[in-house]
């Protein structure tokens, strides 16, 4: 609870701050704050709090995910300072409002109740409509924004509808009481079939799955750099804790496991398929990152419900998995940045070209990012594949399992065709220029995900 | 309070079901279909109204007050996301002088 109040307060503290119109304290205060978020979070970790009359529950399962959540943010925000550089203006206001929208990821992955599960997803989004307009003056970030709010609203109908209709089922917005209902009284039930079949699809809108992508990649390119970080690793951690969260108590009744087995696979194929012929970076992170969702939902699938034990094996993995997606993902953006400005501010993939020859721990860095995104062993992701697969396996969904390794395989190649450009010797001389912070961000994130993938158990 | 529970209890639940769920697809259609913002926004309106009846139903129906309580927090985010929508519109017309949808044509895969 602490924690919650900790970052709302200094949400406004920094909005505050942004008055004096003193941008150089905005980040440090922020990153301090940050910090003893993560320390009030780890001094719960043996507990389980109940908060707002049994509404809000944090286990270990949500401790660690919002503990993930918090530190990459922090990373964010130590690039901050120098991607807000050139900026006049409204820095403050786009601290705040990632911390505001920080806050609805913490709800999202601790709810017990549907009715903070709707409120959870609006408090991380409805910010990010805003953060993803951040550009006033350029048409593609207000295309962006408005993309993203139109299709947002639109899912939230949908996630709506289904609380609606779950709620009609039960009587009640507990979770318990729903999964209790599905043991007792069966998934034959329409009301439960449809209200977890909105439900499920509300939820893949913000996870970004197939057929519900639309809105990723022109949101990802339009939006500015530093949002579509936060984009693509916070909102994509909180919105995959946030469909555990209900997959843990409801199990895959009735139709919603051949629903969810359509899902991963047309996320698989799309993602993986589209992406082989993008050649702007920011389009390539994002169908990278709807091919990520395709196996985040593959372990979600695994998940069979109220039976004891099984659960933390997925929640664990699903931690693993998105958390070091994200290092890599806020390496790799940032590296984006850094060559996006030595080339004038063209954002296609050969403008990595001659980062080796330039800075060449740099490009190692990088090189280790893409090969944990494409999963090759010694890697983080190469461990958290090895994991959702596993899972799958044991759930028996051989033949699922079977299409996502191919789909991997696949992958690899647009990967490569990144690290193909970094080793390139460009056509004349580039020069990165690279602020300390920023080298030390980055070299921080490729490091983890070296570490991570040696010792998986550290999570 | 009463009385209203068992006014809404006048109509068969089905009726509700199919009432709302006839709004929700005229909301989504015409979210889908029609080119201009205001009417686009207007529909999502419609939509999450559509639910709002709902639970307003189910509520009753299940003397839980609870629904009703969820239609509160639906009305207050649904205003707060409309403020942002239209703001972002406001944006967009000075930017480009229009609010059709086509203006929405930069970003392509």
């Amino acid at each position: 609870m602490s924690a919650l109040i900790l970052i709302s307060v200094l949400a406004v503290l920094v909005l505050y701050l942004g008055l004096f119109g003193n941008k150089s304290w905005l980040a440090p205060i922020g990153v301090l704050g940050l910090l003893g978020a993560i320390a009030l979070f780890a001094s719960g970790w043996h507990i389980d709090h109940h908060l707002m009359g049994g509404m809000v529950k944090f286990d270990r399962f949500s401790i660690g995910f919002n503990i993930a959540m918090v530190a990459i943010t922090v990373l964010i925000f130590l690039f901050g300072p120098d991607y807000y550089a050139r900026a006049k203006d409204n820095v403050a206001e786009q601290y705040a409002l990632m911390l505001f929208s920080l806050v609805g990821g913490f709800l999202l992955s601790s709810y017990t109740n549907l009715l903070m599960l709707f409120l959870g997803i609006e408090v991380l989004s409805i910010p990010l409509y805003i953060l993803a307009g951040a550009k006033k003056n350029s048409l593609r970030s207000n295309e962006a924004s408005f993309k993203y709010f139109l299709l947002g609203s639109f899912s939230t109908a949908f996630l709506l509808m289904g609380i609606a209709l779950l709620y009609g089922l039960t009587g009640s917005f507990e979770l318990t009481v729903l999964g209790e209902h599905i043991a007792n009284a069966g998934s034959s039930d329409m009301l439960l079939n449809f209200g977890l079949f909105f439900t499920v699809t509300g939820l893949a809108f913000k996870m970004g799955a197939v057929p519900f992508h639309f809105w990723k990649p022109d949101v990802y390119q339009g939006a500015p750099t530093l949002v579509t970080i936060f984009m693509a690793t916070v909102v994509m951690m909180a919105a995959t804790a946030g469909f555990f969260r209900l997959i843990d108590v409801t199990g895959m009744p009735g139709m919603l496991a051949q629903i969810m087995v359509l899902l991963v696979l047309a996320t698989l194929l799309v993602g993986n398929v589209i992406a082989l012929r993008q050649t702007n970076f920011k389009r390539l992170m994002a169908y990278s990152s709807i091919a990520h969702s395709g196996f985040l939902l593959l372990a979600l699938l695994t998940d069979e419900g109220l039976v004891e034990g099984h659960g933390t094996a997925v929640g664990r993995t699903l931690l693993y998995y998105t958390f070091t997606y994200s290092l890599a993902t806020t390496g790799l953006f940032i590296l984006f940045t850094i060559a996006k400005r030595a080339n004038n501010g063209a954002e296609h993939n050969d403008i990595f070209r001659g980062l080796f020859a330039a800075k060449p721990w740099l490009a190692l860095c990088a090189l280790a990012m893409l090969l944990s995104l494409a999963g090759i062993p010694l890697t983080a992701g190469f461990i958290a594949k090895y994991q959702v697969f596993l899972l799958a396996i044991g759930a028996g969904w051989l033949k699922v399992m079977g299409f996502g390794v191919l789909m991997a395989l696949l992958g690899i190649y647009y990967y490569f065709m990144v690290v193909r450009e970094l080793f390139v010797r460009p056509d004349q001389p580039v020069t990165f220029v690279v602020s300390p912070l920023n080298w030390l961000v980055v070299s921080v994130c490729a490091v983890a995900v070296l570490v991570l993938g040696v010792w998986p158990s550290l999570i | 309070m009463e009385n209203v529970m068992t006014a809404i209890r006048v109509v068969p639940l089905e009726h509700y079901l199919i009432l709302s769920f006839l709004l929700f697809s005229i909301g989504m259609v015409g979210a889908l279909v029609r080119r201009n913002i205001i009417i686009v926004i207007m529909c999502l309106e419609l939509m999450l109204n559509s639910v709002n009846l709902l639970l307003v139903a189910f509520s009753a129906y299940h003397s839980d007050p609870g629904g009703q309580v969820m239609v509160f927090f639906i009305m207050l985010v649904a205003a707060a996301e409309v403020t942002v929508g239209l703001s972002i519109l406001v944006l967009m017309k000075r930017n480009t002088d229009g609010v059709d949808m086509n203006i929405l044509n930069r970003l392509k895969w």
